[in-house]
């Protein structure tokens, strides 16, 4: 997906949103569109962050509990619950969270490494952290988001 | 004042590369699918018709089989006829000239060429 | 796009069209159909395919499709019998050929090697002397890379003919004398050159006759250089004796050119036999005057006239003859001078393909339309269908009574929706001959990798089923064949030995049945080897080796993955498929795949599906909480399970009494886990469902009613689960999940331990 938004100066834009007391964001230009909360329909022998599918305007959008794939417990959805419609690859997800908080525009220098702290999901998600305002946002990578094929095809 | 081509080939590859180069040209072009559909869209388009250009074979009337019957209308006994010929065909030119034919542009045609031929025998 | 990147693209089409037709052609002269239009038809194919190429200077491509055109050429004037092997050596060159496209559209390169064998073998039939890399002289195709420039060309516009102050030419077509005035006006100062040429010509009534014209060709003379004409009138007829369509007049052309004689003589290419012609350099001798009697010749030289010394004024002779012939015509204007009234507006060739085009004159059977618009108009018609079931359950759920006029509008509005579907559905509706069409080939191919003789029969190509559909047919089918030439064949030698003809057959039949299209491909070969496969599949665990398996059993077990045996060549294995993703890839369509099989005889692969991936019709119930579609076809009946019909077996497993009869009973919330406890029998109810030759008994929770729902893909934005065939939007805007019955009830009969089927 070509970066409109950063050019060469590394300038990104991210949206960020919160789970829990965490804070996280990803690439505005993953970001298709906000989304209140409605209840989705459970698929059969998924894991528990596939929290089931919803109706995108006729399409059908599975829908990843981010805080079940981070690691953090699975999310008891509210009504003001938000769903971030991502593009990944070629397929629309739909992502669970508490709230969305800002659009936030950075450059890569502001950027830190993922410190190891042991943790699969968090090597595996988070890209990087960064420091703003006197908050720690992580840089959420959404490659893998979805299951892997073979955590799914039972035997 | 544009003149009409009548252009009669069963490729649609060549009905299209005629139409480019003649219309860009300036020409009006009118086209027809094989030897029976011309003599219909002659009769149509009649009185319109300055030139036509024709393909050699064609399935259900053919190239030969079509200037006969360009040649027997009398609105169209000496209207210009060039035929789409290849190289290594001698003796179907030949036989187009006996049909009636006026003259003939040589596959695969260039753009120049075509105007060229089509000057030579139109006003 | 660069319009003539489009052509390009319509070329291409065309290959594909004609090599179809090629092919197609090519087997019924084979099957013993000589009709010499049959013969003219392939041989246009290959011609069509070699004009195109050439005009894109796709080299390899001409001069295979030239040797392949000259020997088609033979064939048809009859220098070259239509013999079975001269026929096999045209299909293999056909093959090529579409080699040689695909080449040229990007594709694979092409084996060259075999194709210069090809082209020697098909230059040998003919006699004719292969075209050698660089013989110019019996191959020469110009290879005129046709470059359009759109306005940018510079072509001349045809008023601008032979420079400024051209006057516009009177009509010569009827042989009137023409306007020698007009001619002499002519002012044109063009540069000499060194030649000088003295032509004298004599048009004679043919060359009128074939549209040709006196004016143009001096025109064309004027072109080259500095002309002087003359006229020799003097064997011009009194009017009254004067033969419109006869040509009268001998001129005399001194032209000085820069051009050489045969710029001269190409400008009388056209008329060639048709006109008295005698081309000369200047003071060569006086040109011999062919027909005319020594005569008083008008002098006209540029610019200005120069009366004549003759006794004769001809000139005067002339235009009174000229104005005498106008008033016989009564005064039509000239008709170089084209009245505005002429040409209505006329249809320009599309230079744009990708829209729909329709040729004026084709007959307008049908019309070519952009595949984008149709399928937007499918989803567009599948979004009013959802809509249209949205406002049904709103109205239904609001009390609406079903009496009032908004509800019978409402079933109205179904009715029409419906109807809508249909038709529309129906234009994207496509024969299977598209897919059929390509197997021919393969049966080539495959029959020669494996050394084995084989006749493809084909049947019911015709059978029209929706686009979507059709796409995914080719490889199935095309596994099927393979696999039916490489195990179900046997070798000549066994033929014969068993009392068959050395020639084995595959079948490939297409049709109808209840609401599906059934695809069939049946072998006349050994059938299946059932202790091998047994053995097989017990060495490679995929069943217990005490297992007692019916026949049919046996046969299926092919269909488990893991199973694949190894082909006879490695060049069927490398691309081998094993069958249980042949049978993996149909159930994804939502259709079935059985297999019918004799030992001796032969086996039969039946594939089901449904005639469109987009809409299904459908039973919905409810299980674990959760609203399901169970698809119609599948179903047999349903059922309300009493306790007593309802039996343990084994471990975990459960079987249903239906009549005299048991089947498995599965408890559809237990098999999706969407509930951990089993329930009740007695509180649900039970449908009897089919797939192939399995029955089973699901048991949900409820049935809530039967309708027609839009199939949304689950794979499009997530990916397969199984169990789960695809989903669909119900009238509450909510998705449910359409089973997969056949995922659901194979879970249970293959493996040796039900329970749930979760991992």
């Amino acid at each position: 997906m070509t970066d409109l938004a950063n050019n060469a100066t590394g300038r990104r834009e991210l949206t960020s949103f919160r789970i829990g007391d965490q804070e996280f964001c990803v690439d505005i230009m993953s970001v298709r569109e906000i989304r209140g909360w409605t209840p989705a329909t459970p698929l059969p022998h998924t894991p528990d962050f596939v929290r089931g599918v919803i109706n995108l305007r006729g399409a059908v959008l599975p829908i990843i509990d981010l805080a079940a794939r981070l690691g953090l417990g699975v999310t008891e959805p509210e009504a003001r619950s938000v769903i971030i419609v991502c593009r990944i690859n070629n397929q629309m997800v739909g992502l669970l969270v508490d709230a969305v908080s800002d659009i936030l525009t950075v450059t890569d220098d502001l950027i830190q490494p993922t410190p190891d702290v042991g943790c699969d999901q968090v090597r595996t998600f988070v890209k990087g952290i960064m420091a703003i305002d006197g908050r720690m946002i992580s840089l959420i990578s959404l490659d893998r988001i979805l299951p892997a094929a073979f955590d799914l095809e039972a035997a | 004042m544009s003149k009409t081509i009548l252009t009669v080939d069963d490729s649609r590859t060549m009905r299209d590369m005629l139409a480019m180069a003649l219309n860009d040209a300036g020409f009006n072009v009118v086209q027809a699918v094989d030897g029976e559909d011309g003599l219909a869209v002659l009769d149509a388009h009649s009185a319109d018709v300055d030139v036509i250009i024709t393909d050699i074979n064609m399935p259900k009337l053919d190239g030969f089989g079509f200037i006969e019957g360009v040649r027997k209308d009398s609105r169209h006994r000496t209207t210009p006829i060039l035929v789409l010929t290849t190289e290594s065909d001698g003796s179907k030119k030949d036989r187009a000239r006996q049909a009636g034919a006026t003259g003939w542009i040589v596959k695969p045609f260039n753009p120049v060429k075509l105007i060229d031929a089509i000057r030579r025998v139109a006003a | 796009m660069d319009p003539l990147a489009a052509i390009r693209d319509t070329f291409f089409q065309e290959c594909e069209e004609q090599l179809a037709e090629l092919e197609s052609g090519l087997l019924a002269i084979e099957e013993g159909d000589h009709d010499p239009e049959r013969i003219n038809a392939v041989f246009r194919a290959v011609h069509s395919i070699k004009g195109g190429a050439g005009a894109f200077g796709l080299e390899a491509l001409v001069r295979f499709a030239h040797v392949f055109e000259t020997a088609l050429d033979e064939m048809r004037s009859g220098g070259l019998a239509p013999e079975d092997h001269v026929l096999k050596e045209m299909l293999r060159a056909a093959d090529l050929l579409a080699d040689h496209v695909a080449a040229a559209r990007g594709g694979p390169e092409v084996d060259m090697a075999r194709s210069t064998l090809l082209a020697a073998e098909l230059a040998a039939l003919t006699g004719a002397p292969l075209p050698g890399e660089d013989d110019g002289e019996d191959f020469d195709i110009p290879f005129e890379v046709v470059g359009f420039n759109g306005p940018d060309l510079g072509l001349p516009d045809l008023s601008d003919f032979g420079g400024g102050g051209l006057p516009d030419l009177p009509d010569l077509g009827g042989g009137d004398a023409p306007d020698i005035n007009a001619l002499l006006q002519l002012a044109d100062d063009v540069d000499g050159g060194p030649n000088t040429f003295v032509i004298r010509m004599k048009p004679t009534r043919a060359l009128y006759g074939h549209g040709n014209e006196t004016a143009l060709l001096l025109r064309e003379l004027r072109r080259l250089g500095e002309t002087r004409i003359t006229m020799d009138a003097a064997i011009l007829p009194a009017l009254d004796a004067l033969d419109p369509a006869e040509g009268y007049a001998a001129w005399t052309v001194e032209l000085t050119t820069s051009e050489g004689e045969d710029a001269v003589r190409e400008v009388f290419e056209f008329v060639d036999g048709h006109c008295e012609l005698d081309i000369r350099p200047a003071g060569d001798g006086e040109p011999v005057a062919e027909t005319a009697p020594e005569a008083p010749v008008l002098e006209a030289v540029m610019p200005q006239p120069v009366a004549s010394e003759g006794d004769v004024d001809v000139a005067a002779l002339i235009r009174q003859a000229q104005a005498a012939v106008q008033d016989l015509l009564g005064n039509e204007p000239a008709k170089a001078a084209q009245p505005g009234t002429a040409a209505p507006a006329l249809v320009a060739a599309p230079g744009r393909p990708a829209a729909p085009a329709t040729a004026v004159s084709a007959p307008a059977a049908t019309i070519r339309v952009d595949l984008e618009r149709v399928d937007r108009l499918i989803d567009l018609v599948g979004e009013l269908v959802i809509n249209q079931a949205v406002l049904a359950q709103r109205a239904a759920e609001s009390g609406l009574a079903r009496q009032t006029d908004v509800a019978m509008g409402l079933d109205d509005l179904e009715q029409l929706t419906r109807e809508i579907q249909d038709s529309v559905m129906a234009i994207r509706a496509q024969p299977v001959k598209s897919v059929f069409q390509r197997m021919p080939r393969l049966v080539r191919e495959v029959a020669a990798a494996v050394g084995k003789d084989v006749r493809l029969v084909t049947e019911g190509e015709n059978t029209e089923v929706d686009k979507t559909v059709i796409e995914k047919l080719s490889d199935p089918i095309t596994h099927m064949i393979r696999n039916a030439i490489d195990h179900g064949l046997e070798s000549a030698e066994k033929r014969v030995a068993a009392g068959k003809s050395a020639e084995g057959q595959v079948k490939l039949a297409a049709f109808h049945r209840s609401g599906r299209i059934v695809i069939e491909v049946s072998d006349d070969g050994a059938g299946i080897n059932r202790p091998r496969v047994r053995d097989i599949a017990a060495s490679k665990g995929l069943i217990d080796a005490a297992a007692q398996l019916s026949d049919e059993e046996i046969d299926n077990l092919i269909f488990l993955p893991g199973f694949s045996t190894a082909s006879a060549v490695s060049d069927i294995s490398g691309r081998g498929v094993g069958m249980d993703v042949v049978k993996r890839s149909i159930i994804a369509l939502g259709g079935r795949i059985s297999i019918n099989s004799t030992p001796g005889k032969g086996s039969v692969f039946t594939m089901s599906l449904p005639l469109t991936l987009a809409v299904l019709d459908g039973m919905v119930v409810s299980a674990g909480g959760q609203t399901l579609i169970a698809p119609l076809s599948t179903i047999i009946e349903t059922l309300q399970p009493k306790a007593s019909e309802v039996k343990p077996i084994g471990p975990a497993a459960w079987l249903m009494s239906i009549r005299d009869s048991f089947v498995p009973l599965i408890d559809v919330g237990l098999a999706l886990g969407y509930r951990t406890e089993p329930v009740d029998p007695a509180n649900c109810v039970a449908l009897l469902v089919e797939e192939g030759a399995t029955r089973a008994a699901l048991l949900v929770d409820a049935i809530q009613g039967q309708r027609q729902v839009v199939i949304k893909s689950l794979e499009a934005n997530y990916r397969h689960v199984v169990g789960i065939a695809a989903a669909t939007i119900l009238g509450d805007g909510r998705v449910a999940l359409i089973l997969d019955v056949d995922a659901i009830i194979t879970r249970r009969t293959v493996d040796t331990v039900p329970a749930s089927f979760a991992a």
